[in-house]
């Protein structure tokens, strides 16, 4: 019970330290995928006119995208960024890396929510599938939270993690297939695609949102080890670590 | 830390060996040179405690006297189970609240309202919220408006009469000060040390750390000095307090 008053605080804060004399604040969530949309249609769509319904496409890697990008950039700051707290306040560590997963869940939902509406203009179908977003949020949770982890906790001690995962991100972006498809791709670069785990979650996405072929199991069990890979990895480096965060913030 | 709790019951507290340390982190520019060959650990462990021992009865009162640097936050923030000990034990028979110093936990872009909200979550309640979000604002004498402003806005008196105020919000056994007495104006000081009686004579214990000798021979029963992470002498507390002075 405790824990959860805990977790809502945190997460609170969060929240309310990301708006914090912000002019429209949460809708910020919607906005961003909706400019890099609006930039992909004017510079792209022309070229990509093999992808059927190219705006239901992009928008539905992008929503998903921006999830992902958005908790990691956070929270590669947040221990270093609680230090007051983390030194008066007797509590699990664990909490606070969880409270940027749910202050960005709730921030992700509401962009959801919206972009639930707009994408019946770009043509997706409402249907009992689309309950299977469910759990595709909860796998691909399960690995941004792993990553969130190895990223706040190792950046601690190396503060060079966090610049270069800001440097790596838009590399990371364009060689992900968000913008574009995925058979564009050359033979020889694609082992590039086949080592991106996030590549995977974008496909189980789109798999859900964008097409209405039958469902494969691969995929669903690819993405399954690869968040559960991901959270015991970054399980283990932030129990290994969190003893001597004090030691370095 | 919570196992030991059945095996004693006089004691409110016991700190057996307890050593801790710190990583040392050497990566700088000069040194990724060492990096790359591996020839230095990037990491060493830097001693800052060690073989540390002491108990205090229940209603008993502790002052921890020493230099600037001889570990006195570190050893309340170890009693407090902040930090974990890499050697030795640290069994607490009660609850403590939490440390007192200087803007303790205070996140200074949120409001003080926000604060006190996100502090006493945290901590944990004992009683019901509106009631003491009602009680810090009486003790702190801070005004509404004051509290609807920003934390960073504060002087370095409000944010100790916040920090204080929250610390003391809910009812424990153990209560630890970290030399914050001294930024609050005169009403505010003898309004703590007022409280502090208090608390006292209600039984509470008081840890107390800090530069005033004077201040801990009045509330303390018991003191330690502390010297490079060690005691160098404990016991009477009038007996510690001279030989502090004698220090400089
Ligand atoms: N994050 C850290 N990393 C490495 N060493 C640290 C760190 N924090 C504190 N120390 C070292 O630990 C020792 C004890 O620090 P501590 O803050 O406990 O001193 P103190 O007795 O409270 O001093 P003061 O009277 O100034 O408050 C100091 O030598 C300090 O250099
Ligand atoms: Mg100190």
């Amino acid at each position: 019970m405790q824990i959860i008053a805990r977790l809502y605080a945190l997460s609170k804060r969060n929240v309310i330290l990301r708006y914090k004399n912000s002019l429209v604040g949460f809708l910020w969530g919607f906005i961003k995928p909706l400019i890099y949309l609006l930039i992909f249609i004017v510079i792209f769509s022309a070229q990509f006119i093999t992808v059927s319904n190219y705006v239901l496409y992009v928008t539905s890697g992008l929503i998903f995208w921006f999830f992902f990008s958005n908790l990691t950039a956070q929270s590669v700051q947040n221990i270093i960024s609680s230090a007051g707290l983390i030194k008066a306040v007797r509590m699990p560590l664990i909490l606070l890396p969880l409270s940027e997963l749910l202050s960005e869940l709730f921030n992700f939902l509401l962009t959801l929510m919206v972009y639930f509406v707009v994408m019946y203009w770009f043509g997706m179908q409402y249907s009992a599938r689309l309950f299977l977003l469910l759990p595709c949020i909860v796998l691909f949770s399960c690995f941004s939270f792993g990553i969130t982890l190895v990223l706040s906790s190792v950046n601690v001690f190396l503060r060079d993690v966090g610049i270069l995962w800001n440097t790596i991100q838009p590399a990371l972006f364009y060689l992900t297939p968000i913008a574009y498809p995925a058979s564009m791709i050359p033979e020889r670069f694609v082992f590039i695609i086949r080592y991106n785990p996030i590549y995977y979650f974008i496909q189980l996405v789109r798999t859900v949102l964008y097409e209405s072929s039958a469902l494969s199991w691969t995929i669903w069990i690819q993405c399954a080890t690869l968040a559960m890979l991901s959270l015991s990895v970054g399980l283990f480096l932030f129990h290994k670590l969190k003893n001597q965060f004090i030691a370095a913030i | 830390m919570q196992q030991y709790k059945m095996e004693m019951n006089d004691k409110l507290i016991l700190v057996e060996n307890l050593a801790l340390s710190y990583w040392h982190n050497n990566v700088g520019v000069h040194s990724v040179k060492d990096l790359l060959t591996l020839r230095k650990n990037p990491f060493t462990l830097k001693p800052i405690l060690h073989d540390v021992s002491f108990e205090l009865d229940k209603g008993q009162s502790l002052g921890i006297l020493g230099r600037n640097g001889s570990g006195k936050s570190t050893l309340l923030r170890a009693i407090a189970g902040i930090i974990k000990p890499q050697k030795g034990r640290v069994v607490v028979n009660g609850s403590i609240a939490p440390i007192l110093a200087i803007g303790a936990g205070l996140e200074l872009e949120l409001t003080g309202f926000e604060n006190i909200k996100l502090l006493l979550a945290l901590y944990g309640q004992s009683k019901n919220m509106a009631e003491q979000i009602n009680d810090i604002c009486i003790f702190s004498e801070l005004s509404h408006e004051v509290l609807n402003m920003a934390a960073k806005c504060y002087s370095a008196g409000m944010l100790a009469r916040l920090a204080f105020s929250i610390s003391l919000a809910n009812d424990c056994d153990i209560l630890i000060i970290d030399e914050v007495l001294a930024v609050g104006d005169k009403g505010f000081q003898e309004k703590c040390v007022q409280k502090i009686y208090e608390l006292k004579s209600l039984g509470k214990t008081i840890i107390f750390v800090s530069h005033f000798p004077d201040e801990v021979e009045k509330l303390c029963d018991k003191a330690l000095l502390l010297e490079n992470g060690t005691i160098i002498n404990q016991g009477n507390v009038n007996t510690i307090c001279n030989q502090y002075r004698q220090l400089f």
